[in-house]
């Protein structure tokens, strides 16, 4: 029975110092992380609403509640939140982005979208993909299929044989329909919700934001930092640790 | 000299991959292309050296019953670190190695050298060991994702090497599952075409 | 009423976006966790008890029952600690080690057991108990249920799923290389190499289930 003590305590010394140094080392690298991920997510949104804006023109980010919004994420597990895009010429918007999931050949693909205020795409780019490589990972290589979303509204954003416009990747059509659908039921839930008016600019409604105009750009501590961040913390850490 | 020996060992008379065949899942699974083999293996060899080094250096203290839970602590502790700054520094790596990083807790070259070497060595020759083991496994990965990336894609590390009509076009079998195996097995059979050559003369 | 909220806890999807359980889902991952996406042929993991136990056909069986009930179990307190201890204390990141010392130690505790109320089917999977730790796909179902954030029921499914693809693997390898022992092998590729060559046949055979579900 001493036997047993001792070993029990052997063990349980060893594990806590692990765990002890464990915690150090993440305490040291967390908010870098976090930080990292805020910089890749902001570098990404500054790219995807490139076509937003004009020249030398800095767009502004900021989450939004939108009242209505259904969430057609729920079989990947994740939600729809909708980040609205403004600039200083039109402080009441120019466009939406938002993260699009679609569960393709062998992985969730992550695709964020930028929108102009009429519904019509206006940029993507993949965030997340753990497709087969040489086959559907090709989709990170935006020629393959993504640049020719720009410019299309729901109802084109649809593969060629399902009756859209988009030709899908050769040899990869679970990963291009998989994107393409999922880029169209996000769009067609902030349609439905009342996002894009057809009149053009003005006029949709938006939940008075909670006031917090810069927020996402200094958001990683932030613990009630909108639902916008929640998918993509998991987007990121989807291969390891956090 | 036997520090010299130890360090050799592991690169080509008792390579893990090709002559143990330890380690095999990262192996197949992380060489599609050498970017990835090649932080693969970084990450498995700083781990092992580590662990070997641990272990070496407490395997007077380490009751012997609970030797084997010890050493999976000790890995798995070493293997959580390198995920988390590998997630800091270098996040495009982390993101295509994916869950392959928690797994080299379970790759069996490490406990096999901490339970077959560290566990009754001196620390030195237990570093030398690790090193050693680790740049074979790397080797050993960075010659099968060369094999894949170059036919698969026509790249080798990211460079087009067979030009753009090959890549438009390329193997493509090589980089997918199955090549893993095929491309494996040639190599394999190549190492036993030596063997028995040198076995034949004598 | 403390069972209860665990219940609830346990069903409801852990990022509360998931709905409740739908089969078309579940079908989906069955359908990739054995065929599409299988854990030796399409994902790497597991391959060493792929090989090392895949030389007799009665053996191949003994180990794929054994992953498949240390799987299940090991999904089951993996999925526990993660989502009732780690998560609430903040813990994450310890998530590796934790599912190790788990599956380390439900191993010894089946071995245990099974020794004490069952020597029958001891002596059937004693020997392959102590591989089944080092045996990674155990640890990759584990880690890929968290990165894909199923609630508890799928994370069942998909484990037995798992475990049942991995068997199929083994046992189909076993078929093979029995065969094998009467075929006229060149000498260089003997053993190993004609070995991983079958495994590349098969895989290119597996894609053809690509169309599946997925």
């Amino acid at each position: 029975m001493g036997e047993m003590i001792k070993l029990g305590v052997v063990l349980m010394l060893v594990a806590l110092i692990a765990a002890v140094a464990l915690g150090l080392v993440n305490s040291q690298t967390a908010p870098i992380i976090a930080v990292q991920q805020e910089m890749a997510k902001q570098e990404a949104m500054s790219r995807v609403a490139l076509n937003l804006v004009q020249d030398g023109d800095s767009p502004a980010f900021d989450s939004i509640a939108v009242e209505g919004l259904e969430n057609p994420y729920a079989s990947a597990d994740e939600l729809l939140s909708v980040v609205r895009v403004t600039n200083d010429a039109h402080p009441e918007g120019i466009g939406f982005v938002f993260v699009a999931y679609g569960k393709g050949y062998s992985s969730t693909i992550q695709t964020m979208v930028a929108v102009d205020s009429d519904g019509i795409i206006a940029g993507t780019t993949i965030l997340y993909q753990s497709e087969t490589p040489g086959l559907g990972a090709n989709i990170e290589q935006p020629a393959r299929l993504i640049t020719h979303l720009d410019g299309l509204d729901a109802p084109d954003c649809m593969l060629t044989k399902d009756g859209g416009r988009i030709d899908s990747m050769t040899g990869c059509t679970i990963t291009s329909r998989a994107v393409v659908n999922s880029i169209r039921e996000g769009l067609e839930a902030m349609e439905s919700a009342g996002l894009f008016d057809d009149a053009g600019m003005v006029g949709w409604q938006v939940d008075p934001p909670p006031e917090q105009d810069e927020s996402i750009e200094e958001a990683p501590a932030a613990s009630d930092s909108t639902m916008e961040e929640t998918p993509d913390v998991g987007a990121v850490s989807e291969g390891g640790s956090l | 000299m036997s520090l010299a020996k130890d360090l050799s060992n592991g690169i080509y008379r008792e390579n893990p991959v090709f002559k143990l065949a330890l380690g095999m899942c990262p192996f197949l699974a992380v060489t599609t292309s050498v970017e990835n083999a090649l932080g693969m293996g970084a990450a498995a060899t700083f781990v092992l050296v580590c662990s070997n080094f641990l272990v070496s250096l407490f395997r007077n203290l380490i009751p012997s019953k609970v030797r084997i839970p010890c050493y999976i602590v000790i890995i798995a502790t070493f293997v959580t670190l390198v995920d988390m700054v590998m997630n800091a520094y270098l996040p495009d790596l982390h993101k295509s190695l994916g869950i392959f990083i928690p797994l080299i807790v379970v790759n069996c070259i490490i406990l096999g050298r901490a339970e077959g070497f560290a566990n009754r060595n001196p620390v030195l020759s237990s570093l030398a060991d690790g090193i050693g083991m680790g740049a074979g496994f790397t080797l050993a990965m960075v010659i099968l994702a060369s094999f894949r990336e170059l036919l698969g894609n026509g790249t080798w590390l990211n460079m087009s090497v067979l030009g753009q009509s090959y890549s438009s076009q390329p193997l493509l079998i090589a980089i997918l599952s199955p090549g893993a195996f095929i491309l494996l097995a040639f190599i394999l059979g190549f190492f036993n075409v030596l063997e028995n050559r040198k076995g034949g003369g004598r | 009423m403390n069972a209860s909220l665990l219940l609830s806890t346990a069903l409801a999807a852990p990022e509360g976006g998931g709905s409740g359980f739908d089969i078309g889902k579940m079908m989906a991952i069955i359908i990739a966790a054995i065929f599409v996406n299988n854990f030796v042929l399409s994902r790497f993991l597991g391959i060493c008890p792929f090989l090392g136990v895949s030389k007799q056909l009665d053996s191949a069986i003994g180990m794929g029952a054994a992953v498949i009930f240390v799987m299940t179990l090991a999904t089951l307190g993996s999925w526990a600690v993660y989502h009732l201890l780690l998560v609430p204390m903040d813990l994450a990141y310890l998530k590796t080690i934790a599912f190790i010392l788990i599956i380390a130690s439900l191993v010894q505790f089946v071995e245990m057991i099974l020794q004490k109320f069952s020597p029958a089917l001891y002596r059937a999977l004693g020997i392959f108990l102590p591989l089944i730790t080092t045996n990674c796909a155990i640890l990759g179902v584990a880690v890929l249920n968290i990165n894909e954030k199923y609630s508890l029921g799928y994370s069942l499914v998909n484990a037995i799923a798992a475990g049942i693809g991995f068997t199929l693997a083994l046992i189909l390898m076993a078929g093979l290389r029995q065969r094998l022992e009467m075929a006229d092998v060149p000498p260089a590729m003997k053993g190993k190499p004609v070995a991983f060559l079958i495994a590349g046949v098969m895989s290119i055979a597996f894609f053809g289930f690509a169309g599946l579900g997925g």
